[in-house]
């Protein structure tokens, strides 16, 4: 599905790499998590895997990219075109501004691909269900909350139905139910469609109940690459840029204080902290 | 907030459900039949004998009457007046004190205003029944680049937010005490931190944008099929050639008409 | 500086109504955080609080001065507004200048501005950065800058929009030493904020809105528990919180070390005491 080796990268004008020496292989259905400090090369790294970079940015590139066995590097995202989905950070900027209503918007990807018209009302119900726009059909895009419009950026992207779905900080701007929303979302996707999953996330709460596997950036290097069990226990001496989540840091000071023996192993999520403090 | 700044009023009448071309046909017709008729009530009568009856159909005859009464009112009172009393020579028909009407000044007053009434009421009648997005997609059926089309479109929607994002941009300076009252040079000063966010905010939005459409194929070379389906009929082409014709003969017989003596 | 909030009313339009009789008063000192959905009435409230908005109904009072007879460029030197999105107000080339903006608008001395500009700077860890155009920053690092920005307005009342928003570990770090060093300068806090984990580490009160109505308001850990209120507001308990109920422990507890005083406290420590 995806294969790095040796990436480097560069943008242009500028003296540090952004990407530095990454080897890195991805399975088609994994739920992958990228997390590492702002600046250490979560975004690139996505970009990258759509064709983006550095097909949109210039700079310097090289090592072997191959993402569903194309060189993305060398032909940019026009190559990947449906097969790689790609959503960002702001909601609004990723609504197409052209579409009156959601259905039309969700349409958008689908007029673009010659898809006949027959097939689309069937593929944008879906598109809908998946991302739990049922009933806002025929809302304006810019009549909708914004974390509705997150979903819709999701469906939008969705219905074109991409093998690769790469999200940048998707939930950056919403509240707490649109987070459990877009997740829940990207749940369904995988498991409904195997649709394999690149996303890069500061809340580790949440990476690390969805995600099968973490991949830890630091100043463009992979510096880990594991299940979130092993990935975010880390503690901040080890890992600065990256925290963990409130649920380790409990763990670790039961630990500390004696309250709990240190062989059993820490947890990330709420349920393994209910299971660790029992 | 408004979600856009389009002046689209649905409907579901027949006027709404004609083709986007057979209404553009239409209110070009309108438009150059009240442009080169002869006389100064040619103008007139076509609002009311064409213009009006189509409006009417679709239901929009209110708000068209109410445009007329916001726009071309105040147009015809300033033109009567200013033609009516200031008209060079002339003949006199009423004496107001030092003043006196012009005849001819009336007379060009009426046709003045009949062509603005024309002008207004034929773009209204379009742009009322019409969807925008139809409208593009009619016309990128015919031929126009899906690009522009997506300009026209996104600007529509996208114009409300960038105004909301100034006035946000207003606000968060303010908060860090920008007078917006003053002199001219302290409000001239004032526009830098007012633009400058405006316009690199934006940029960051495009770069975006465009990364954005591109995910979504946009810029895929090829055919591209079409959500929307515009419906559309034998006699409405009919209807639109017809148009087209009697345009052209009424401009060329207008034509005529200035070069023959 | 008090702030009070009596009876206030505000509608965007006639069926918009933002703010429905909320009465609200903050003495000098206290650390706020406004809590709710989207939607709820937090931001519409915070900018009655330095007359962006002013009310239709009741008033707002900042010290002696009612929010209607001042405008926001005057309110300025009584509270600094930190939006949400710094690219709406960065625009001067540097991020020194950025930052001696606002004190250069209360009309201070160059000595001072440029005092004042250090100082920030240092604290939200960006003096090495001074020189630098914000835009070649990181988005985060922009929204530090333009936090820094409001803090050298020195207000007594600081209110912050959303400050947590894309912040990684380092970022966070940074923003625990702001709120720390304003709590230390006796200043009041008020932070909108969807982080409730960061809130309940760092503030002590809770307002919680829904619908434009204050539905709690109180010691944050009080407010917190209230679950129902809480469902009807769509706000999440922190993480501890959630833990400790799971776990049926009793009490509310706010952060990591609550949560391990609390369950110390009722579980005698495994494999002795060290």
């Amino acid at each position: 599905m995806i294969e790095l080796e040796n990436v480097n990268y560069r943008y242009p004008a500028s003296q540090q790499p952004a990407l530095a020496d990454i080897t890195l292989q991805i399975k088609a259905g994994e739920f992958v998590a990228v997390v590492g400090a702002n600046g250490a090369g979560k975004s690139t790294l996505l970009y990258a895997l759509a064709g983006f970079v550095p097909h949109f940015y210039g700079g310097d590139f090289d090592g072997r990219l191959r993402v569903l066995g194309h060189d993305v590097a060398a032909d940019g995202p026009a190559s990947v075109v449906g097969q790689v989905g790609l959503v960002f950070q702001d909601p609004f900027n990723q609504i197409s501004g052209a579409r009156f209503t959601v259905r039309e918007e969700i349409a958008f990807g689908l007029e673009n691909l010659n898809v006949a018209r027959a097939q689309m009302d069937e593929r944008i119900d879906r598109a809908l269900a998946l991302a739990g726009l049922e009933g806002l059909g025929d809302r304006s895009p810019f009549a909708l909350s914004g974390g509705q419009q997150q979903r819709l950026a999701l469906a939008s992207i969705v219905v074109m139905e991409p093998e690769l779905l790469v999200l940048d900080e998707p939930t950056s701007q919403l509240d707490p139910v649109g987070t459990r929303q877009v997740f829940e979302a990207l749940d369904r996707l995988t498991g409904e469609r195997g649709t394999t999953i690149v996303i890069a996330e500061h809340k580790l709460e949440w990476v690390a109940a969805f995600a099968d596997r973490v991949v830890v950036l630091d100043d463009g290097r992979i510096v880990e690459d594991a299940p979130p069990d092993q990935a975010l226990v880390a503690d901040e001496t080890t890992r600065p840029g990256l925290g963990q989540t409130r649920y380790t840091r409990a763990g670790r000071l039961a630990r500390q204080r004696g309250l709990i023996p240190a062989d059993r192993p820490l947890p990330v999520t709420l349920s393994q902290a209910i299971e660790y403090f029992s | 907030m408004p979600d856009q700044v389009s002046l689209y009023a649905p409907g579901n009448s027949g006027l709404h459900h004609l083709h986007p071309l057979t209404k553009l046909s239409l209110a070009g017709f309108a438009l150059l039949a009240g442009l080169t008729l002869p006389g100064r009530w040619g103008t007139y009568l076509l609002v009311a004998l064409f213009v009006l009856p189509l409006a009417a159909w679709g239901g929009l005859a209110g708000r068209l009457g109410n445009a007329v009464w916001r726009i071309v009112l105040p147009f015809a009172v300033s033109v009567f007046v200013i033609q009516g009393l200031f008209w060079t020579g002339g003949t006199p028909v009423l004496q107001l004190g030092p003043l006196s009407v012009k005849a001819e000044g009336i007379s060009f007053a009426i046709a003045s205003t009949g062509r603005i009434l024309t002008v207004v009421t034929a773009f209204l009648l379009l742009i009322l029944s019409t969807r925008p997005d139809a409208l593009m997609i009619a016309l990128t059926e015919r031929g126009l680049p899906p690009t522009i089309t997506y300009i026209v479109l996104a600007t529509i929607q996208i114009v409300p937010r960038f105004q909301a994002r100034a006035q946000t941009i207003m606000d968060a300076q303010q908060s860090r005490g920008l007078r917006l009252e003053g002199s001219l040079i302290q409000r001239g000063r004032a526009l830098i931190p007012l633009v400058v966010p405006l316009v690199l905010g934006s940029i960051v939005d495009v770069e975006q944008r465009a990364m954005a459409l591109e995910a979504r194929g946009f810029s895929r070379p090829g055919p591209k099929t079409s959500y929307l389906q515009l419906v559309d009929s034998q006699w409405q082409s009919i209807l639109r050639a017809a148009l087209i014709v009697l345009s052209v003969l009424a401009v060329v017989g207008r034509l005529a008409l200035l070069i023959i003596p | 500086m008090r702030i009070h909030l009596e009876s206030v009313g505000f509608a965007y339009a006639p069926d918009v109504v933002a703010l429905d009789g909320v009465d609200l008063t903050i003495e000098p000192g206290e650390r706020i955080a406004i809590l709710g959905e989207n939607g709820a009435g937090k931001t519409t409230l915070a900018k009655h609080l330095n007359g962006l908005l002013k009310p239709d109904s009741g008033v707002v009072e900042i010290g002696d001065w009612s929010t209607l007879e001042h405008s926001p460029a005057e309110l300025a030197a009584r509270v600094g507004y930190a939006f949400q999105n710094p690219d709406d107000q960065l625009f001067e080339r540097t991020v020194r200048a950025e930052v001696a903006f606002g004190p250069k608008n209360l009309g201070l001395s160059a000595g001072e501005v440029d005092r004042r500009v250090r100082a920030v700077l240092g604290l939200v860890g960006l003096a090495a950065r001074a020189d630098t155009h914000p835009y070649d920053l990181q988005p985060t690092d922009r929204k530090l800058v333009a936090l820094a920005a409001t803090l050298a307005l020195e207000t007594p009342i600081v209110v912050i929009d959303e400050p947590t928003t894309g912040q990684d570990a380092a970022g966070l770090r940074v923003l625990a030493a702001v709120l720390d060093r304003l709590e230390a300068d006796g200043r009041t806090i008020i932070v909108i904020s969807h982080d409730i984990d960061f809130c309940s580490e760092h503030l002590e009160r809770g307002v919680l809105m829904a619908d434009g109505q204050v539905l709690a308001d109180g010691p944050l850990a009080q407010v917190l528990s209230q679950t129902d209120l809480l469902a009807r507001a769509a706000v999440e308990q922190p993480q501890m919180m959630r833990l400790a109920a799971a776990l049926g422990l009793e009490g509310w507890p706010l952060t990591v070390e609550n949560f391990i005083a609390d369950y110390e406290r009722q579980h005698r420590p495994q494999g002795g005491r060290p």
